[in-house]
């Protein structure tokens, strides 16, 4: 449409002002109503906490190279994986792609000219950045050696470290991700532009809808669960103290019964990016739209009734032990329906590999292999061996980081030219996307085995015998870190030296190509009228998609 | 932001009220609209733990959920659910005059629903003065503290379940300020008919003699009492910030910004007010009402 001609020439006529050049003042970020500056700062907040937890898991790694507990001590290394998990969980994984990703794409993707509610977004940034402080605050006081479970009683009675201000970092945290969620969902409903009906929604659309549920119903549930915490902390009572009558048992089920739901919000939206570069980068139409986009929601329902699945050996009832192992594997359905979508996808699809699709393909394995570990310990056989140990850890890494992280980056790499408007070193770009799978694979590979052999997660020693395995995970730990800082210096230099990306980089139909890069203040010129299908490649377009790509390859396609 | 909005007076013609991201009030209502219900689902979720710890906890001592709840004042709750009805009734009626464009109206409705509100505030302080002078407050210190007086012992000789109930209520010591509870009649009543939970012949009992405890059984009260307080004190929160919020909107009443065309402000208020409203409708009985057959 508006940029048929565009495309061929790479570089479109600059618009009057896009949303970076609307205003340099301090001001005109920090009291901005647009989506796409708080997603950019909630892009250098997220960064800077995903950095502090992988300093704590590199001390991690460092303390596990040798069996003794020499590098730091015991309780020491407590705190830091205690703080590497709250870090990572809480400020990293939950609001990485809703908050960053989602809120600078999803109102442009459905033709919007902002979410619904540009001051409750602003809130929520705020929410984030208060409760964020706090905890860092707390961390700097002292920290906190609960794991990030804040088991009872350990956490209410005994812990004598910062568990009440990270208690209330996590609590005013929830707030930021429930008011994102009802944002989006708000937004889905009513912001749709003309003919953008709901099953021409691009299917990371569909994730983050289903991830803003998760998030509405979950998160209140946290909240109270550390309220009621952190009031029996400080006035000696409450409800999950075993020693006046009170159940430790009730606190699990409630905390689970958010961080089971969390974790789908931790891989929810990672699923809708991998369906925007698997259909993308094969130019193919996407296999299943309706399944892919309902199977999103699924997950979000059923993942409500799972979460006893972590609690096999506190104590639960035998029958619920059946009753949650069942569902388990009910849940598993959804997500292999994806899988086996994304593949149908890729059969005859016309694939590159360009950065973002590499990460997209790692995703598809790793998830796999993260999903398929899952089942086992949602065996209620089986997991009576493999409970709190490496393999637990093994298996949640390859969903979180091989999952969401994995489509975060390439999330990032693939939507990149659109934010800032340029290009990035493919050459470094798909360096950094294959030292970070084999980086990744060499870090927690090793520890499905350790886990299997008995290792115990949350020590700082271990049996000499195991030592082999460790220095693989430490050194492969390493090689994962090489690769994400490598993302952090090219996409950096690509701000000031990097080739003007053009409009549409990557000769894709979806809205957000049909807009300059970066996008103006009101993301289009004039409102966009949707005739097409989502992921159409065809004439059905209205872009000359196929022409535009003979016509001018750019040097990312091979 | 100022450029920002510049830009958009440019090109778009704008009602009043109605905010440069949407194309027009229809949208920007819904929205709204869609919003307001999304979070008061979050707060049902929130609430929903409470509940469910209510139940969980009631479904294991129902005698000692009953001892408490037959210790706070049903005279008072019931006054004060009456209170939110009719507080209920104003806030709908703001509603339909806000759409009908009344200002005079809507601002004595808007006081009438915040006096309301505060009446019902006002009893809840009562309530809590009355459990803060009985030793109710389930927090070490927090009570009313009452010197010991010589030849006051008399009373310990009796079995904590011997108590008669329609005995003028005596002042028991409390130098420490502790939660107080001495009354285990209605052990007694559930042991001798035999419906004590399985919980409960486990955490009343002293298992070494097989007697009732009193200090097993106050903790099981204490239980009740904590989730009495942190219920009513997260709702009379929610109540708090209604008020303010009913402050916001008497002011702009009082400014006549309310017409046919514009009264979401006062809906979603509204919105907000029946919800804490409902909340309450739940807890009076659950709190209030639940096991007081066995003692009136």
């Amino acid at each position: 449409m508006q940029n048929v001609d565009a495309i061929g020439s790479g570089i479109s006529e600059q618009p009057k002002l896009n949303y970076l050049t609307n205003g340099f003042t301090l001001k005109s970020w920090l009291l901005t109503k647009d989506h796409k500056r708080i997603a950019i700062m909630y892009l250098i907040t997220v960064s800077l906490f995903f950095m502090a937890g992988g300093i704590y898991a590199s001390v991690i790694r460092l303390e596990l190279l040798t069996p003794a507990s020499d590098l730091v001590q015991t309780a020491t290394y407590n705190k830091v994986f205690t703080q590497h998990g709250i870090l990572m969980i809480f400020f990293f994984l939950i609001p990485s792609i809703p908050a960053v990703l989602g809120n600078f794409l999803l109102p442009i993707m459905i033709g919007a000219k902002d979410l619904a509610l540009p001051r409750i977004n602003l809130l929520s940034l705020y929410i984030y950045w208060i409760g964020g402080a706090l905890t860092i605050y707390a961390l700097m006081q002292g920290g906190v050696d609960t794991g990030w479970t804040f088991y009872t009683p350990y956490s209410t009675t005994f812990s004598n470290t910062y568990v009440m201000a990270v208690g209330l970092g996590i609590f005013i945290n929830g707030f930021s991700s429930i008011l994102t969620g009802l944002n989006f969902i708000v937004t889905v409903h009513t912001m749709r532009a003309p003919g953008m009906t709901w099953f021409r929604l691009p299917l990371f659309v569909w994730a983050q809808y289903a991830t803003s549920l998760v998030m509405i119903l979950g998160t209140p549930v946290i909240a109270i669960t550390v309220l009621l915490l952190a009031i029996e902390r400080t006035v000696k009572v409450g409800i999950f103290d075993p020693s006046i009558g009170g159940d430790p048992i009730l606190f699990q089920h409630m905390f689970w019964f958010y961080s089971h739901p969390a974790v789908y919000i931790m891989v929810l939206p990672g699923m809708g990016v991998v369906s925007e570069l698997i259909s993308n980068f094969s130019r193919k139409k996407i296999f299943g739209y309706e399944f892919i986009a309902f199977s999103s929601i699924a997950i979000a329902v059923f993942g409500f009734l799972v979460w006893g699945h972590h609690m096999f050996v506190s104590g639960q009832s035998i029958y619920a032990g059946l009753v949650f192992s069942f569902l388990t594997m009910v849940v598993a359905v959804p997500s292999a329906i994806k899988m086996f979508n994304w593949a149908a996808t890729l059969y005859k699809g016309s694939i590159s590999f360009d950065t973002p699709m590499l990460y997209g393909l790692g995703f598809m394995g790793l998830f796999l292999i993260g999903g398929l570990t899952g089942l086992f310990l949602g065996a209620i056989g089986l997991t009576v061996h493999l409970t709190d140990t490496y393999f637990v850890v093994a298996h949640f890494h390859y969903v979180m980081v091989g999952g969401q992280v994995i489509a975060y980056l390439g999330g990032i790499h693939y939507w990149w030219p659109k934010m800032t408007g340029k290009m990035y070193s493919e050459f470094w770009g798909k360096i950094s996307a294959m030292l970070v799978f084999v980086g990744f694979n060499l870090t927690f590979g090793p520890q499905f085995i350790l886990g299997y052999l008995g290792m115990p997660r949350r020590y700082a020693s271990y049996p000499e015998e195991l030592q082999v395995l460790n220095i693989f995970s430490t050194a492969g730990a390493s090689v994962l870190g090489v690769g994400m800082l490598m993302p952090v210096i090219y996409l950096l230099h690509s701000l000031v030296w990097g080739k003007p990306a053009g409009d549409n980089p990557w000769m894709l139909p979806g809205l957000e190509w049909r807009t300059s890069s970066p996008p103006p203040t009101e993301n289009f010129e004039k409102m966009p009228v949707v005739t097409w299908e989502a992921y159409e490649f065809g004439e059905e377009s209205g872009l000359d998609l196929e022409g535009a790509r003979n016509r001018v390859r750019p040097s990312t396609v091979a | 932001m100022s450029s920002h909005s510049d830009n958009n007076e440019e090109f778009h013609y704008h009602a009043p009220g109605l905010q440069h991201q949407f194309e027009d009030m229809k949208q920007q209502e819904e929205s709204v609209s869609i919003g307001m219900w999304m979070f008061l689902v979050q707060e049902i979720m929130f609430f929903g733990g409470l509940f469910t710890a209510y139940l969980v906890f009631r479904s294991r001592y129902p005698m000692a959920f009953a001892a408490g709840s037959n210790h706070l004042n049903a005279f008072w709750g019931g006054l004060n659910t009456l209170v939110l009805i009719v507080s209920s009734l104003t806030m709908a009626l703001t509603v339909y005059y806000a759409q009908k464009g009344n200002r005079n109206m809507q601002v004595i409705l808007i006081v009438l629903t915040m006096f309301f509100g505060s009446v019902f505030l006002g009893v809840k302080a009562i309530e809590y003065t009355d459990k803060y002078n009985h030793g109710l407050v389930p927090v070490s210190g927090w009570n009313k503290r009452i010197k010991e007086e010589a030849g006051d012992h008399h009373e310990a000789a009796k079995p904590c379940w011997d108590v008669d109930h329609n005995a003028p209520v005596v002042e028991h010591p409390n130098p420490h300020g502790e939660f107080q509870w001495t009354d285990c009649s209605l052990v007694k009543l559930a042991q001798d008919h035999n419906y004590l939970t399985d919980a409960e012949r486990v955490g009343y009992f002293n298992q070494g003699t097989g007697q009732i405890d009193a200090n097993k059984f106050r903790d099981k009260v204490r239980i009740f009492y904590f989730i009495y307080f942190v219920m009513t004190g997260l709702h009379a929160l929610h109540m708090i910030i209604g008020l303010g919020i009913m402050t916001w909107l008497l002011i702009l009443a009082w400014k006549n910004t309310f017409s046919a065309d514009y009264y979401m402000p006062v809906e979603m208020s509204g919105l907000y007010w029946h919800f804490v409203d409902i909340v309450w409708i739940f807890l009076f009985p659950l709190l209030y009402l639940l096991g007081r057959h066995f003692l009136h």
